[in-house]
């Protein structure tokens, strides 16, 4: 079946992906994706528990054991997003076709990019609420065991003849610990590493032959993007390392095709307590959403006149 | 359109999509590293402490997460003795998470004191070797701590730690200089304070190891008149002790027993404290004109021959020879 001429009569662009992406996101909750969020919350309690003999004074109570929360939550956080963006992508385009979704909406004056842009924010808004989930667990977690470590901590502290400023000094530097702003930058950054890959795997799911090919190539993608910015490296430093010319035109590629997503392990140095600027987030978003719409706009491409 | 056709489009506008955004995040990365938010380069050793699927996830951006599983891994070698196996997991540890202060002071406690005590105490191995192997721990405890800080330059803990090592009385015969080293933890103390976060007591360690450095004695009572005149809160016996002696130093014509008087509060209180500062050999501390000003002292508070601080028995200086002898 092949539909490329129809043209949209009725409603705005806005509102056909609007209701797409309703229709993809109910779909996708059937799915009963958010039976993660159990194990998420197993994780979030979990990492409570690993707190390790301190060594020194009561300004090492506990430090490992929020450390080890948000280490332990991001790090869930960044499976759970990467894996559900990449799968429930991948799924998408195969299941409308096997259940004959596709022909119906296609056959109706739906631009086909409003289609591809509506299941993907569809799958954008799954995540956007599961992270949203997470994190109110992660923030409760860690709100009711920094307050926990900070009172056992003045108490040590008085106990060891501590005067107030330093208590005060202890009790800021713990509750930075604590749930913050830049918290919630990782969080976001999680969001938009997990929206480039969704958008890069509805981009490849619009030419792969099957659900697994996209979940492969889409991991891979993933774990290829982490080595993207070393590559970019070498080929800027121009062959300084002595490599030749067909490696630097290997790094050329690698870092002109592959997505960097080494810029989003910014929630490493959050999680060791690095404050996270509103800029560098702000461009962060600008790298987030280039990568989205150009991925986006590639699926149209590809889709455009695909038959079916 | 023709699939070879629709390809090279793709292919083209997919490279000059990747060579507008390039200058981007070359910057971006640029500011983000200088912001202390982008990570390093990992170490090649740190993959041989990594297993596969723990690179995997270090490589999808979790190193943090790896860090917490290694820092686990750790503890069990610490139960299990396997010292080796500490420093070299704590070493793919700090390449990981470079930043959490949390890990370099465990890894150097774990060397420095805890190893230490280990060789210290183990009657297995020969005593050379104990005694090798017990400097080896402590020297490498301090390089851990000193790599530390050069990750983490405004850390004022790390700072504080290295001063504490530096100057622990169980711990600096393990130094070749020991003047050396106790102007390194002074060194260590006055960088942990220039940070502007570091605890009341920093600045108070910085003059007791200042003060045990030959040759920095004006240096030293500068300090200590200054912290002094802060307050009560710095009036502690041995800052008040150590007080006393510099001031001795600077003026050996001075009257110890009535200046120790007036510093303390009452003859009790001086002879008290002045007997305590008086045994504590071990930790090398200036004693310039104590010994007349507590043999003045003894004869104002009229005390009996018999229990003369003098004719107390003084605990023998740390000598790695007699540590190490069975």
């Amino acid at each position: 079946m092949s539909t490329p001429t129809s043209k949209p009569t009725q409603g705005s662009h806005w509102s056909r992906i609007l209701t797409i992406s309703l229709h993809t996101f109910t779909q996708l909750v059937r799915m009963k994706v958010f039976y993660f969020l159990a194990i998420f919350a197993v994780i979030a309690i979990g990492s409570n528990f690993f707190e390790l003999p301190q060594h020194v004074g009561p300004e090492s109570v506990g430090a490992s054991v929020l450390r080890s929360i948000k280490s332990w939550s991001l790090g869930a956080m960044t499976l759970f997003s990467v894996v559900l963006s990449i799968v429930a992508t991948a799924l998408l385009l195969p299941k409308d076709v096997e259940d004959r979704t596709l022909y119906t909406i296609l056959a109706k004056p739906v631009p086909r990019f409003d289609y591809l842009a509506g299941k993907l924010l569809g799958v954008l808004m799954l995540v956007f609420v599961s992270l949203a989930l997470m994190d109110l667990l992660m923030i409760a977690v860690l709100q009711i065991r920094t307050s926990m470590v900070a009172v056992e901590q003045e108490a040590m502290a008085r106990a060891m003849g501590w005067t107030q400023d330093a208590i005060d000094s202890l009790r800021a530097e713990t509750v930075a610990n604590g749930p913050n702003w830049s918290l919630q930058g990782a969080v976001f950054a999680v969001f938009l590493r997990a929206s480039i890959m969704a958008s890069l795997a509805l981009l490849i799911s619009t030419f792969s032959s099957s659900t697994l090919f996209t979940t492969i190539v889409s991991f891979l993608i993933y774990f290829i993007g982490h080595f993207q910015a070393d590559a970019r490296d070498a080929y800027l430093q121009g062959g300084q390392a002595g490599e030749g010319v067909l490696a630097r035109i290997g790094t050329l590629l690698i870092s002109l095709v592959l997505p960097d997503f080494q810029l989003f392990n910014v929630i490493d140095a959050v999680i060791e307590g690095q404050a996270m600027p509103l800029v560098a987030l702000g461009k962060l978003a600008l790298v987030g959403l280039y990568y989205a719409l150009f991925f986006t706009i590639a699926s149209w491409f590809v889709f455009s006149d695909k038959e079916f | 359109m023709k699939i070879w056709r629709k390809t090279g489009i793709l292919v083209i506008a997919l490279l000059a999509f990747g060579a507008a955004r390039m200058p981007f995040e070359a910057a971006l990365q640029r500011e983000l590293r200088a912001a202390g938010l982008f990570p390093r380069k990992l170490e090649i050793g740190t993959w041989d402490h990594v297993d596969q699927t723990r690179a995997a996830v270090a490589l999808g951006g979790l190193r943090t997460l790896v860090a917490t599983f290694l820092n686990l891994r750790a503890f069990t070698f610490f139960t299990e003795k396997r010292w080796d196996k500490v420093a070299r997991t704590f070493d793919a540890i700090v390449d990981l998470a470079p930043r959490t202060r949390y890990y370099w002071e465990t890894g150097s406690w774990h060397q420095a004191y805890n190893a230490a005590s280990y060789y210290l105490n183990d009657s297995k191995l020969p005593p050379l070797r104990r005694r090798e192997a017990w400097r080896a721990s402590i020297l490498r405890g301090r390089e851990f701590l000193e790599r530390g800080i050069r990750n983490n330059p405004d850390d004022w803990s790390l700072y504080a730690n290295l001063g504490f090592l530096l100057s622990d009385s169980n711990k600096f015969p393990a130094f070749r200089d020991t003047n050396e080293s106790f102007y390194a933890a002074a060194e260590a103390y006055r960088k942990s304070t220039e940070t502007g976060r570091a605890l009341d007591y920093v600045r108070r360690s910085r003059l007791y190891s200042l003060a045990r450095v030959e040759g920095r004695e004006a240096e030293a009572l500068a300090l200590a008149r200054s912290l002094y005149a802060e307050g009560v809160r710095n009036h502690t016996p041995t800052l008040l002790a150590l007080l006393l002696v510099l001031e001795a130093h600077e003026n050996p014509s001075i009257d110890v027993a009535a200046r120790a008087i007036a510093l303390f509060g009452s003859a009790e209180k001086a002879y008290d404290a002045l007997s305590g500062h008086w045994q504590r050999t071990r930790e090398r501390f200036p004693v310039f004109g104590l010994a007349a000003g507590l043999e003045s002292l003894e004869k104002t508070l009229a005390v009996p021959p018999e229990k003369s601080v003098f004719k107390q028995p003084l605990p023998a200086p740390l000598d790695p020879d007699d540590m190490f002898r069975n």
